[in-house]
């Protein structure tokens, strides 16, 4: 049985699957690689696939993997939620999302987690674009003219300069985990919550990573959703301008 | 006061109304679009009397029965939208009920009660 104290010190992998049963075992197999050992909780979001099997097959041949199966599908900030809501019950001070269709890269966990772990920092984001040496996958252009939109707009309106706020390769220390898991949107919570991070006193920080093409799955944002998606988190964000701040303060 | 004044006015008090419920958290911001494109149309209209006036004529309507239609089509389908939205929560709540009862006799069989 596990203790309410068990994460004390350790990093816990949120791994959000919604229809994910051909890249899942990828990429928790690449979690499970990285060097330093981090438990990993697949919270599988009310998926209609495989994708609850492979994650049990999963939890029943390694032990730091762990499975959270959402009854009814609830979108990603609700899935994401509920892994900070666990990583905050069993004592995590460290909490990384990582998604499992394959486009993040394990190799890149200790990069993020650092300045989380030195105490500097309390929500770490993997941007794609802050190490533009080296030639690779950076998402098509129409979205990347989307993602420097959010950029804009989160600059204007709160200062804080975040070149990738779309990016769901984050690290979450315990400040983040606690108020994250009171209040976090539960359908495109990316920009959002970095914006709401920025203006509630939290210290947000970038690092660079490399992400891949995803290996499996659909995006959760295409064709006429890309519409919705770019006008609901402008005014979340505008509105989330416009409310008092909420941060608990220091 | 005339028609498209007060057209303006209501346009800005839904925006007001609006924004307010999102930011105490108490609307989610995907209904609160709808409720914002509403208060778009009011406020074109009210600006632009003229595109009512010619979705009359070219209706033969006259401009009241016009208004009318409009109003009438607008609450019918959000009415309806809110319908939607009501049987698919209660379906999940159904699903989650459901889920609950039976992992609470797994938890009892487990106890060994």
């Amino acid at each position: 049985m596990k203790t309410a104290n068990d994460g004390a010190g350790r990093i816990l992998v949120i791994v959000p699957a919604y229809n994910e049963e051909g890249a899942l075992a990828g990429s928790v197999a690449s979690l499970l690689e990285y060097a330093p050992p981090a438990d990993v909780l697949v919270v599988n979001d009310g998926s209609s696939d495989g994708t609850g099997r492979v994650a049990r097959q999963l939890a029943v041949e390694h032990g730091r993997v762990r499975v959270v199966t959402l009854p009814v599908n609830s979108g990603i900030g609700a899935a994401v939620q509920t892994g900070l809501m666990y990583a905050g019950r069993h004592g995590y001070d460290l909490a990384v999302q990582f998604d499992a269709d394959g486009q993040h890269d394990a190799d890149y966990l200790a990069a993020l987690c650092k300045p989380v772990e030195a105490g500097e920092v309390d929500l770490c984001i993997g941007s794609r674009f802050l190490d533009l040496s080296r030639a690779e996958f950076r998402s098509t252009p129409l979205r990347r003219l989307g993602i420097r939109f959010f950029s804009l707009l989160i600059t204007l309106l709160c200062g804080v300069r975040v070149t990738d706020p779309t990016s769901g390769f984050r690290a979450y220390g315990r400040k983040a985990i606690e108020l994250f898991s009171r209040t976090y949107p539960d359908d495109y919570p990316e920009p959002e919550s970095v914006f709401w991070s920025a203006r509630n006193g939290l210290r947000v920080a970038e690092v660079p990573v490399r992400m891949f093409e995803r290996a499996g799955g659909v995006s959760s944002i295409r064709y006429l959703n890309t519409a919705y998606y770019m006008i609901k988190v402008t005014v979340a964000i505008v509105v989330d301008r416009l409310r008092s701040k909420e941060g608990l303060g220091e | 006061m005339n028609a498209e004044l007060l057209m303006a006015i209501c346009g800005g008090l839904v925006f007001v109304f609006t924004t307010y419920w999102v930011s105490r958290r108490q609307l989610r911001v995907k209904y609160a679009l709808i409720w914002m494109f509403l208060a778009c149309v009011i406020l074109i209209l009210g600006a632009f009397p003229k595109i009512l006036m010619g979705l009359a004529a070219w209706a033969r309507l006259s401009f009241p029965a016009a208004v009318l239609f409009i109003a009438l089509g607008l609450i019918y389908l959000f009415c309806f939208s809110v319908s939607i939205s009501l049987s698919r929560l209660h379906q999940r709540n159904l699903r989650l009920t459901q889920e609950l009862a039976l992992l609470e006799e797994r938890l009892a069989e487990v106890e060994g009660r």
